[in-house]
């Protein structure tokens, strides 16, 4: 847990867990002199591959935990999911400006797989009363559903192959958007994959002008 | 970081302060500039003459880059928005560096009494097309101020970091050509 120069760290593996088939957790310890905004993301090196990922610990927390989409033939999270405990990697200073801004407005959750990352960060810094629409492809992938759901004002799964009848909306985010979120003006918050958030913006652009938006594409 | 990237198919983009707007804005006009001037400089970094002094320049270059990215940010930002908070805006003492770096490159050149022909070394050549693209993305500015949308906050060093970086730009171009061993070419009128 050494500071290597103005902007690197290396930091420990301290705890590792799988939240799906395909989606864990990892926590390093955290190096001193670190600090982020609720939001903010690290690029994190394993032997000279770099990705970046968002924290979502709390801000105050003893250690630094990301949520990770384990991509089985990518570079880096094959490597991420392997990490042993006391493994070093490297993180980058905390950095980004996807961060929540109270603006007065209502704001809009829009979430898509490891997408919910940085609302999670948000609810873990106190954001509430928003609306947050989170996408998967079934009620498993809803990750950190119980947590997202208490501290929503109003929360819609939304599934693309559920596989019971609770309650949700069948379909995508973007055809909720489209087709059931009332038509005011919202501050838009989209994360996830670029097709969505794509989609989202041209929907949003047609349904909701003049609502604000703020997007943090992951891949 | 995406911050105004490539979500906009239909004529629209989003500033750092969130408003959806038309691409054809005076605003994207501005940071558009600025991102051209950018990538400008990087494609004198790819250039420079393989000299030590090279290297120097080159850390000078990425600094510069970096502080591009502030003056883009600022201008996709909306005066008064939260957004504001997480800008770091230019001061003075950006525009002072630069104008070291000019003295420092200055006293080694030989003092200027006619008119050049930009160009020589082809990192001296990049130069010279990112300062005319700077001049540029100062006039952009210098009319956005006039619309009075943006952050009052740091708008005068702003002004003073780009104008100073145009005459950098001017001074470096000669600089690489003297690194490089190339004489200007004088206008012949
Ligand atoms: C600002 C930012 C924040 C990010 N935050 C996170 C985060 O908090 N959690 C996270 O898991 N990822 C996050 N990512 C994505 C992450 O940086 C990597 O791209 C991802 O982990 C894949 O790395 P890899 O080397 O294993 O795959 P690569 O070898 O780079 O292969 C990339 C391919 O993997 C697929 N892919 C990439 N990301 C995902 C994903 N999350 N889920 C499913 N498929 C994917 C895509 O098809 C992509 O083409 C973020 C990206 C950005 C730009």
């Amino acid at each position: 847990m050494r500071k290597m120069s103005r902007e690197s760290f290396q930091a420990g593996v301290v705890g590792q867990r799988w939240l799906t088939g395909h989606v864990f957790e990892i926590s390093f310890e955290r190096p001193r002199g670190f600090s982020f905004i609720p939001g903010q993301k690290v690029s994190l090196t394993i032997d000279d591959i770099t990705r970046q990922y968002t924290l979502i610990n709390q801000p105050d927390a003893s250690k630094l935990t990301i949520c990770v989409g384990h991509v089985p033939d990518g570079r880096l999270t094959p490597l991420l999911a392997r990490a042993r405990p006391g493994e070093i990697v490297i993180l980058s200073a905390a950095a980004g400006f996807f961060i929540y801004q109270s603006l007065g407005r209502k704001a809009v959750f829009v979430a898509t797989g490891t997408g919910i990352a940085p609302f999670l960060a948000f609810i873990r810094n106190g954001v509430r009363d928003f609306c947050c629409l989170q996408g998967a492809i079934n009620e498993r992938e809803l990750l950190y559903r119980d947590e997202v759901e208490q501290a929503a004002g109003e929360y819609i799964p939304c599934l693309s192959a559920p596989e019971s009848n609770g309650p949700f909306w069948n379909g995508r985010v973007t055809s909720y958007l489209e087709q059931r979120l009332a038509k005011e003006r919202y501050d838009f918050y989209l994360c996830g994959n670029v097709d969505m958030i794509r989609d989202a913006i041209r929907i949003i652009d047609q349904h909701f002008p003049g609502s604000r938006v703020f997007m943090e594409t992951f891949f | 970081m995406k911050i105004y990237t490539g979500t906009g198919d239909r004529g629209k983009t989003s500033l750092f302060s969130g408003e959806r707007i038309e691409k054809n804005d005076a605003r994207i006009e501005a940071y558009g500039a600025v991102d051209e001037l950018n990538a400008l400089v990087g494609a004198v970094v790819a250039s420079l003459p393989s000299v030590p002094e090279g290297g120097v320049v080159s850390m000078q270059l990425t600094r510069i880059q970096s502080d591009l990215f502030r003056v883009g940010a600022w201008l996709a930002t909306s005066a008064g928005s939260p957004s504001m908070a997480y800008l770091q805006p230019m001061d003075q003492e950006d525009s002072r560096w630069l104008e070291e770096q000019v003295d420092q490159m200055q006293s080694q050149l030989p003092e200027l009494t006619v008119f050049i022909l930009p160009g020589g070394h082809s990192s001296a050549a990049w130069a010279h097309v990112a300062r005319t693209v700077c001049r540029r993305a100062e006039r952009r500015i210098v009319s956005l101020l006039d619309q009075n949308t943006l952050p009052d906050d740091g708008a005068d060093s702003l002004l003073t970091y780009v104008n100073r970086l145009s005459d950098y730009l001017f001074v470096l171009a000669r600089y690489c050509n003297y690194l490089a061993g190339m004489v200007d070419q004088v206008w012949q009128s």
